[in-house]
């Protein structure tokens, strides 16, 4: 479970002028549930999730995640964690098994445990025949399957995606949507980030839009459509980009 | 921080790099290959070169204007070596001609041979041999016809003898025999010794360095130092496991090189037949050498890998390892400069420590004291390397840098900012090139002229053109503002304690750097009043220095740093001040000076102070070297004797006390970044 509260993180620009990439924020994501992060390139998607992922450190404001504070506890929180996004990178000198074994070892997998737990993700993701080939001489696809265990090696309850689907042929987004459902039906609490809006309609249990880094509207697609009347996510997303500038314009 | 995480980290990284073919032919197959190729290609192609020469024929012309039995035996002689060609006499023998033919390479060598009469009356046959020292074939031949032509003198000599009765044997009243009392081994130890410290420190950063901009830039790179940063491993088990590998195959390449060079050095001697005399090779010393060789490696590891750290690929961390690459091949060079010995002074500098302590090891003539002051003194750099490598890998700034650098355009169709640092890092350089170029060779053909010359047009003016151009207000930017008189006073009495505090600091490099007297003779002669007078002197050493130079430092350059806080602004003011000096022995002194000017110049809110300062402290200096001897208290600073260390104490005291009251003068003066 993921509990944000108040997450902020400014950046300090070249001009000395400071950025607020993400001012505010505070949502929950319960175990079993997949809660997406929608907004435009630039509305602070991944530097939250790089603030979740403790890759970078919230300028104030903190989350709670499986009971750890990222602040005080983040090794306990990366323990807990599985982060994929579409732009990781993996070591393309070495196997696709010796990446995994690399990452489980790491996450503190006993090795006895290591080979079946390959095996097994290896049938899961249908892996058998590349698992022992260089990073460097599989396809587009294959490299993201060994991202997605990669990802999954210590089995944690908390999976966060940012944007995986970005830059994926159709077949390779359709595999990873489907493994994000099973992360669901396992329990997992799922956070995922998308400028995708069709995307976020397909699996989301709850849609957090946010936009110039603070939060437009929280809820479910049903709950949306009820409150705006409106039909198209599409809508429903520029109707609350509209709605907060007239305030903007109000206040100004 | 968990040591089995390192360990994982580390194994993986060497497993990584081992399949890297890049990093395995530098580190490994190199330096195994290097050696062999190197030396035994190379000294088979230079004998086979110089049998080459042997063989070839050279033409010799013989310009004999004597045409007597001696002068006319010079011709035979030659006329007897194989590969001489003595070219046919020509009807009009014209000299310049035959220089042409000498510089051109047609001819080799060419003799004049005249003669004229010694004031005893004996005939002294003249030989001219002129060669071309530029080519190998002319010199050769011109070795030869020197040996030559000394047996025929000998000859000559012996013939005059014998006619009035006298043994030739008289003339050899002394006779040198020159005996090397260096064994073989020693003789190698000092040739390799003047090459080793060089080649192992380049192939040491070399290696290292291809190894370090994978690591880390190499990750940003290929997108994986996200996937890294957010596995369980905490950042500083990433930062000690790679640090660790990049040390491991730096040592493997040294131990390469050595084992390399080792057997190398070996078989050539034993082709040479060198090793029937029992010459053998110092390998203790070898084993010495890579024992040392560990804290200069870990240092170059820190420092490479906090390179890689900031660069944001492997294109960037390469361009920056560049200078750290050159500057350690210009500071290794130093074991083949004959004369320079392993002091307190040297034995601190890196590098060059290290190039000559591992010269004096392949000697084995080398101190503990400094092995130990040389190996202590990088690892004290050693911690503050890794302590910055840790430092930077956690801070997201440096290791997500992704904005992009403004580019080198200043006078575009925007406004530029000339008090941005780029920009004032960019003048500052300029400025100095100017003052090498220019400024170095006006003061060098007339110094009081030259100096007037470089303080107007090299510093002053163009302060004061950018301030125009950029529509600054001058006034506000070199903070011309009028000043409490009381501050003056104060000046005046802090210029004895800092005179005093800046002799006692002299005195402290002086131990460690000593200066050389030359450089004293010219330093005081600088300020030694010359023909025209002590206010001609005080005018060009004293006041227009203040002007121009803190104009530019306290006035332009601190206002340009003051974003960066109160003491930072002026110790960066400070320190391009002590490099503006261009003089290694006063960077310290000049430094500390410029740091209290800054304040001065701060704390008052004018740059009228720090001018006062500055000219009172180059007037004093003037004054002391002139009329010391006239006053009993200066004689003292001035003279050979040391100051005693106490004098410090008091000093210090005193220029604290005006410290302070500098501060409450001022103290309705607001610092404003």
């Amino acid at each position: 479970m993921i509990v944000a509260k108040n997450l902020t993180k400014v950046f300090i620009q070249k001009d000395g002028e400071e950025l607020y990439a993400v001012n505010d924020l505070s949502f929950t994501a319960n175990k079993g549930e997949i809660v997406v992060l929608l907004g435009v390139n630039g509305a602070g998607k991944t530097t939250c999730m790089r603030m979740l992922s403790t890759v970078l450190q919230p300028t104030s404001g903190t989350a709670i995640m499986e009971g750890f504070d990222l602040k005080n506890n983040p090794q306990k929180v990366r323990a807990n964690l599985g982060f994929l996004s579409g732009d990781t990178g993996l070591y393309s000198r070495l196997t696709a098994r010796e990446v995994i074994t690399y990452f489980a070892r790491l996450y503190d997998v006993e090795n006895a445990k290591i080979k079946s737990r390959i095996t097994e993700l290896a049938e899961l993701l249908d892996m058998h025949d590349f698992l022992d080939k260089k990073i460097d001489l599989l396809s587009t696809g294959m490299k993201q399957k060994v991202s997605i265990a990669r990802s999954i090696i210590h089995d944690p309850p908390v999976m966060i995606f940012d944007e995986p689907t970005a830059g994926l042929d159709i077949l390779t987004a359709k595999n990873i949507v489907s493994f994000i459902h099973k992360c669901k039906t396992d329990g997992k609490c799922v956070l995922f980030s998308t400028h995708i809006m069709r995307e976020a309609e397909r699996i989301a249990d709850r849609i957090v839009i946010i936009h110039e880094g603070k939060i437009l509207a929280e809820g479910s697609w049903e709950e949306f459509k009820k409150e705006t009347g409106m039909h198209d996510l599409d809508d429903i997303f520029i109707h609350f980009v509209n709605k907060i500038r007239e305030v903007g314009n109000e206040l100004q | 921080m968990n040591f089995n995480k390192i360990f994982i980290i580390y194994k993986k990284e060497l497993l990584d790099l081992m399949r890297d073919r890049r990093t395995v032919i530098t580190s490994l197959i190199l330096p195994i290959v290097l050696y062999p190729l190197l030396m035994i290609g190379f000294s088979s192609m230079m004998s086979r070169q110089e049998l080459k020469l042997e063989k070839q024929e050279m033409v010799i012309y013989v310009n004999d204007n004597v045409l007597n039995i001696s002068s006319v035996s010079i011709e035979d002689e030659l006329k007897k070596v194989e590969n001489f060609q003595i070219m046919e006499e020509v009807m009009i023998f014209e000299k310049t001609t035959f220089l042409d033919l000498l510089e051109e390479n047609s001819i080799q060598v060419l003799i004049d041979i005249q003669d004229s009469v010694s004031t005893s009356g004996f005939q002294v046959l003249n030989v001219s041999v002129y060669y071309n020292l530029s080519n190998d074939k002319s010199s050769l031949a011109h070795e030869k016809i020197v040996d030559i032509i000394k047996d025929i003198e000998q000859n000559l000599v012996g013939e005059r003898l014998s006619k009035i009765n006298i043994n030739i044997e008289i003339l050899n009243a002394v006779e040198i025999k020159d005996e090397n009392i260096a064994p073989p081994e020693k003789m190698m130890s000092f040739a390799l010794g003047k090459i080793l410290p060089y080649l192992l420190i380049i192939l040491t950063i070399s290696g290292a360095s291809v190894i370090a901009s994978d690591l880390v830039a190499g990750e940003k790179e290929r997108g994986t130092l996200e996937t890294i940063l957010v596995s369980a491993a905490c950042r500083n088990e990433l930062v000690i496991g790679k640090y660790l590998t990049i040390i491991t195959m730096s040592i493997v390449t040294v131990l390469l090189n050595l084992f390399s060079m080792y057997i190398t050095f070996s078989h050539i001697f034993s082709q040479a037949g060198q090793a029937v005399d029992g010459l053998q090779l110092p390998l203790g010393n070898f084993a010495l050498i890579l024992l040392i060789m560990l804290p200069l490696i870990t240092l170059f590891s820190a420092i490479l890998l906090s390179i890689s750290t900031y660069s944001r690929n492997i294109k960037e961390a390469h361009s920056y390892q560049m200078p750290l690459i050159f500057g350690s091949i210009m500071l290794s060079m130093v074991s083949f400069l004959p004369g320079f010995e392993l002091n307190l002074g040297f034995a601190l500098i890196p590098i060059v420590n290290f190039s000559l302590l591992i010269r004096d090891i392949m000697l084995s003539n080398y101190n503990m004291m400094y092995l130990f002051i040389v190996v202590g003194s990088t690892l004290v750099l050693d911690i503050i390397m890794v302590s910055l490598s840790i430092r930077l890998f956690n801070n997201e700034t440096v290791l997500f840098r992704t904005v992009e650098e403004k580019s080198l355009k200043f006078w575009g169709k925007q406004k530029k900012d000339i008090f941005s640092t780029q920009f004032v890092v960019i003048f500052f350089l300029v400025i100095l090139f100017a003052l090498y170029y220019f400024g170095s060779s006006w003061q060098s053909k007339e110094l009081m002229s030259g100096l007037i010359k470089t303080e107007l047009l090299i510093i002053l003016l163009p302060v004061i053109l950018l301030l125009r151009i950029s529509r600054s207000d001058i006034k506000k930017s070199l903070r011309l503002n009028p000043v409490k008189p009381v501050n003056f006073l104060l000046v005046i009495l802090a210029a004895i304690p800092v005179i005093i505090l800046a002799a006692i600091f002299g005195q402290l490099i002086n131990l460690i750097y000593p200066i050389s007297e030359s450089y004293m003779e010219a330093m005081k002669n600088l300020v030694t009043v010359q023909e025209r007078g002590i206010w001609f002197s005080i005018f060009v050493i004293g006041i227009l220095p203040g002007i121009c130079e803190e104009t530019m430092f306290r006035g332009y350059m601190l206002n340009a740093f003051r974003k960066k806080g109160f003491w930072p602004a002026i110790v960066i003011a400070a320190v391009l001040f002590g490099i503006f000096h261009l003089d290694l022995f006063r960077l310290l002194p000049v430094t500390l000076l410029g740091i209290w000017m800054g304040f001065l110049a701060l704390k008052a809110n004018s740059l009228y102070l720090a001018i006062f300062a500055h000219a009172l402290n180059n007037c004093l200096a003037i004054v002391f070297v002139n009329y010391s001897d006239k006053i009993p208290f200066l004689e003292k600073l001035v003279s050979e004797e040391n100051i005693p260390f106490w004098y410090a104490i008091p000093a210090f005291l005193t220029l604290y006390a005006i410290f302070a009251s500098i501060k409450k003068v001022n103290k309705e003066i607001v610092f404003e970044e």
